[in-house]
């Protein structure tokens, strides 16, 4: 009898820690400017928060098109990746805490935004970009074949070269009209 | 895939290597602190130290003071990181073209990390020619510099298969353009020798026959010929479908899993199709015209030279337009295409999820958006035939300019009696003939156009390097020992979705995988099924490396049951042979009494002719399942492979599946993956996966003790 109830004590133990994981996977923290970002020696950015001291904290954008900077979700890179909150504008941050969020999501976004093409070559199935992009002058190679390339919008692009690179056009309006006819083959 | 490369001169002696210390891997980021493009710096990996060279700068690491290297991959690139002393530090950023390369590399500065001094190597090709800088698709050799890439190439690969055919109508295509430019000639003789010198009524008469007879001869040849070249052309689409089929079902799944359905079916049926035309109505005729081309050009030369440059003066103007105006068709077909195939993909997409748009009514929102992607088809090829039409309006134009200079300055010689007019008439027969064929080679880029994009995308399949069988590999009877040797595998190198699997599972032993959704369970049952095969380490079955047994042997040994039973167009009775094709109908029915299905199956009007599948009989989720274990049991596998079979259905149907798969597992090795526990109380052994590899092994009881994460869940679900 006695050990029965020990039993059921355990499995109660267990379920309360089912449901406290639950909780927390339901909750939605948000982080306030007051939680302090800083920098490791490493190059990482680790992050202080309610008494808490999380040595990695990795930042994913949770709307990389449409919101950028907006709702960011702040993860405990040691701990399973777990959600630690989220930002709900990086500008609302203080300053220090924005330039090395933003460092940080430069090492884990990297997506060259195109300003002009210098030319379109297809030939077998692959089309071959020359570009200049923000990051500096770059040709690639994207297949025709598969969905190389993705319309955010009627004029916004994102385009996915053989490497999985991403480039993105921000604005086909903005570009010249032999460009735009260069990229026809796309849209 | 080349993690050694060269660094620039002088850069290694600066790097001051130990004696003694030798270069493993070297590698270039391209990404610098600032997030922009660099091309000057280099990851070195010696035996002792990692050297990070940025331009001029270098700073080393002791491989001794490490205790992980990690690629992590991001959006569009990734980081190699290294943790040394507790804490990470970012050694390089870089783009996704090295992605791969980079989880190589932190592959081998864990393996010198542990003190071992194997050199990882990668057989995964390049995807870019590092000569030319041309993109090699899934092949190890790049086709631009071996000489095997252009459009010339193409065709000849194709063709040469059927080169009795093509001469046979090249034959036939001489004869049509002798045939075609003799007419002239004859009119010629009619006109001068008789009807203007009042000859004789018989001459006249051998005249009109000898006419009549080519015009008949004409006839025939170009039947026979039209029958010869469809024929070709429907005997080289029918071979390149095979051969796509073929191929499609070789290639590995990622490859199918990367292309839209849509894409994939319209290069079997359309692309084929375009080349099957082409043969038909192009090529046939490309000889005959430009023979009679050339030879309309030099008979029009020997009849009036003035005359004939005149007439010619007007090609050069046609031509350029060709010229000009090729490219922006072969461009505005393409984007034709391309749209065709969105409204395919569209249409695939709304027709298969038809259940959720009813149900949530949004039939008019998918309406709009269907008429949007088909507005933009019909847009774009009404744009095209607009083009194509003042194309071809152009070039009418042109010509019957031409064919006024002909009789205006013709006319004029004929007046004078420097030409007769027999001479006039046949002048002008050959100009039309000369333009009409000019005519039609202006078609030519557009039709070329087509059969280029066609063929491209048919050699975009074709080259594809399927994975070849091991010439090694045998034929075995398996018992059904399965041992997992250091297994490590991801979908995309630097993604391993499971890392180092170890395990030995006994003949006969059933082992329940659980695990939470994502882990990677699905996965370890597809190396099971052979459908994708081990990065590293490797699966032995009964002590022999899975890759070094034949496919067909393996395959024909086990038995799978899925979630998600997929039934093919056809009866009952073909879907349950399918895994087993004589087998006898004693044979099925045993398998499907032994799967609880011959009951339900004998009820049915059609009895096992009921013909199920798309357009068929609808069964429930519970008696396609049993048609899926009658096709297992049919083959009497030596493993048996269940993913989640009973997951979807109803508690009666389940526990009739249960009782089946029961008699179905005992004796053979088993994989059974399941969320509900329940399902696995006669599993030998549960294997637990979480974080990308083996958690927890053990029976239920030795896992119950562990208070592990076996314990969590099963106390979970018995609540």
């Amino acid at each position: 009898m006695r050990k029965e109830e020990r039993g059921k004590n355990m499995s109660d133990n267990t379920i309360n820690i089912y449901e406290k994981k639950a909780a927390e996977m339901t909750a939605t923290n948000i982080i306030d400017p007051e939680d302090v970002f800083s920098k490791t020696p490493g190059g990482f950015l680790s992050l202080d928060r309610g008494g808490e001291h999380y040595e990695r904290v990795r930042v994913i954008r949770l709307f990389p098109f449409s919101d950028a900077d907006r709702f960011l979700s702040v993860r405990d890179h040691g701990n399973g990746d777990k959600e630690i909150g989220i930002i709900e504008d990086l500008n609302a941050m203080p300053e220090k805490s924005k330039k090395l969020i933003k460092e940080q999501l430069k090492l884990s976004y990297f997506t060259p935004v195109i300003e002009k093409i210098y030319g379109i070559k297809d030939e077998y199935g692959y089309a071959y970009f020359h570009v200049l992009t923000d990051k500096g002058e770059c040709k690639f190679a994207i297949s025709m074949g598969s969905n190389a390339v993705t319309k955010l919008s009627d004029t916004r692009l994102i385009i996915n070269d053989v490497d999985e690179n991403r480039f993105e056009i921000r604005d086909v309006d903005k570009l010249t009209k032999k460009e735009r006819r260069m990229l026809d083959l796309f849209l | 895939m080349n993690l050694k490369y060269l660094l620039p001169p002088g850069i290694e002696k600066q790097l001051g290597l130990s004696e003694g210390e030798r270069i493993y891997y070297c590698v270039p980021f391209d990404i610098d602190g600032n997030g922009n493009w660099t091309d000057d710096s280099f990851i070195t990996v010696t035996t002792e130290k990692i050297h990070v060279i940025k331009g001029g700068d270098i700073t080393s690491y002791n491989i001794r003071d490490l205790s992980k290297a990690a690629a992590e991959p991001g959006v569009g690139g990734g980081i190699l990181t290294v943790t040394g002393n507790g804490s990470d530090m970012v050694l390089a950023h870089y783009s996704a073209k090295h992605m791969s390369r980079y989880a190589y590399i932190a592959r081998g500065i864990n393996i010198l990390i542990s003190g071992r001094f194997e050199e990882v190597e990668s057989s995964e090709y390049e995807k870019i020619c590092p000569k030319c800088g041309h993109v090699i698709p899934g092949t190890g050799v790049c086709s631009k510099c071996s000489g095997n890439g252009g459009f010339l190439h193409l065709i000849r690969t194709f063709t040469k298969p059927y080169r009795k055919d093509f001469f046979g109508v090249f034959m036939l295509m001489v004869a049509v353009a002798v045939v075609t430019l003799l007419s002239p000639e004859i009119q010629k003789r009619l006109i001068n020798d008789v009807l203007k010198v009042n000859g004789h009524v018989s001459t006249a008469m051998m005249f009109v026959s000898l006419m009549f007879f080519l015009s008949v001869s004409i006839v025939f040849i170009n039947i026979a010929k039209s029958i010869s070249t469809a024929r070709l052309g429907s005997k080289i689409s029918d071979d390149l479908r095979r051969q796509l089929f073929e191929k499609y079902q070789k290639l590995p799944l990622s490859f199918i899993n990367d292309r839209r359905p849509g894409e994939l079916l319209n290069r079997i049926t359309q692309d084929t199709r375009y080349i099957s035309e082409f043969i038909a109505d192009v090529f046939c005729n490309l000889f005959a015209i430009f023979f009679i081309f050339i030879w309309d050009i030099i008979f029009m030369i020997i009849l009036d030279v003035k005359l004939a440059l005149l007439t010619l003066s007007v090609v050069p103007i046609v031509t350029f337009l060709i010229l000009t105006l090729r490219k922006t068709i072969s461009r505005i077909f393409h984007v034709q295409y391309r749209k065709n195939d969105d409204v395919a993909s569209d249409l695939q997409d709304v027709i298969s999820g038809m259940r959720i748009v009813k149900s949530y009514g949004k039939e008019k929102e998918e309406a709009d958006r269907f008429k949007v992607f088909s507005g933009e088809f019909a847009r774009i090829q009404m744009r095209n035939e607009r083009f194509w039409g003042f194309f071809d309006f152009s070039m009418s134009f042109w010509m019957g300019l031409g064919l006024v200079i002909v009789v205006y300055f013709g006319g004029r010689e004929v007046l004078t009696d420097r030409m007769s007019s027999g001479e006039l008439y046949q002048f002008i027969a050959y100009t039309l003939l000369l333009f009409q064929y000019v005519g039609w080679l202006g078609r030519l880029p557009r039709e070329m156009s087509i059969l280029k994009t066609s063929l491209e995308r048919i050699y975009d399949v074709l080259s594809q390097k399927a994975p070849e069988e091991n010439p090694k590999a045998r034929d075995i009877a398996v018992k059904g020992e399965i041992t997992f040797d250091h297994a490590t595998f991801g979908y995309k190198s630097y993604q391993p979705v499971l890392e180092d699997i170890n395990a030995v599972i006994k003949p006969g032993e059933m082992i329940g995988i659980v695990g939470a959704s994502g882990t990677g369970k699905s996965t370890l049952i597809n190396l099971l099924m052979r459908l994708y095969e081990t990065d590293d380490g490797s699966i032995l079955v009964d002590g022999c490396d899975m890759k070094d047994i034949s496919r067909k042997s393996y395959h024909s040994q086990i038995g799978v049951v899925l979630q998600e039973t997929f039934l093919f167009s056809g009866t009952i009775i073909d879907n349950i042979r399918f895994s087993k094709r004589d087998a006898s109908i004693i044979e099925i029915i045993k398998a499907a009494k032994l799967a609880n299905a011959h009951e339900f199956i004998s009820k049915l009007p059609d009895g096992y002719n009921t013909y199920v599948g798309e357009k068929g009989y609808t069964l429930s989720g519970g008696e396609r399942q049993r048609i899926a274990i009658a096709r297992a049991i049919l083959v009497d596998p030596k493993i048996l492979i269940l993913d989640e079979a009973t997951a979807s259905l109803d508690t009666e149907s389940e526990f009739m599946i249960q009782k089946a798969l029961d008699r179905l597992t005992s004796g053979k090795t088993t994989f059974a993956i399941a969320h509900r526990l329940s399902t696995l109380k006669n599993a030998d052994r549960i294997m637990v996966i979480d974080g990308h590899s083996i958690a927890e092994i053990g029976t239920h009881e030795e896992l119950l003790d562990k208070k592990g994460i076996y314990y969590g869940l099963y106390t979970a679900q018995m609540q």
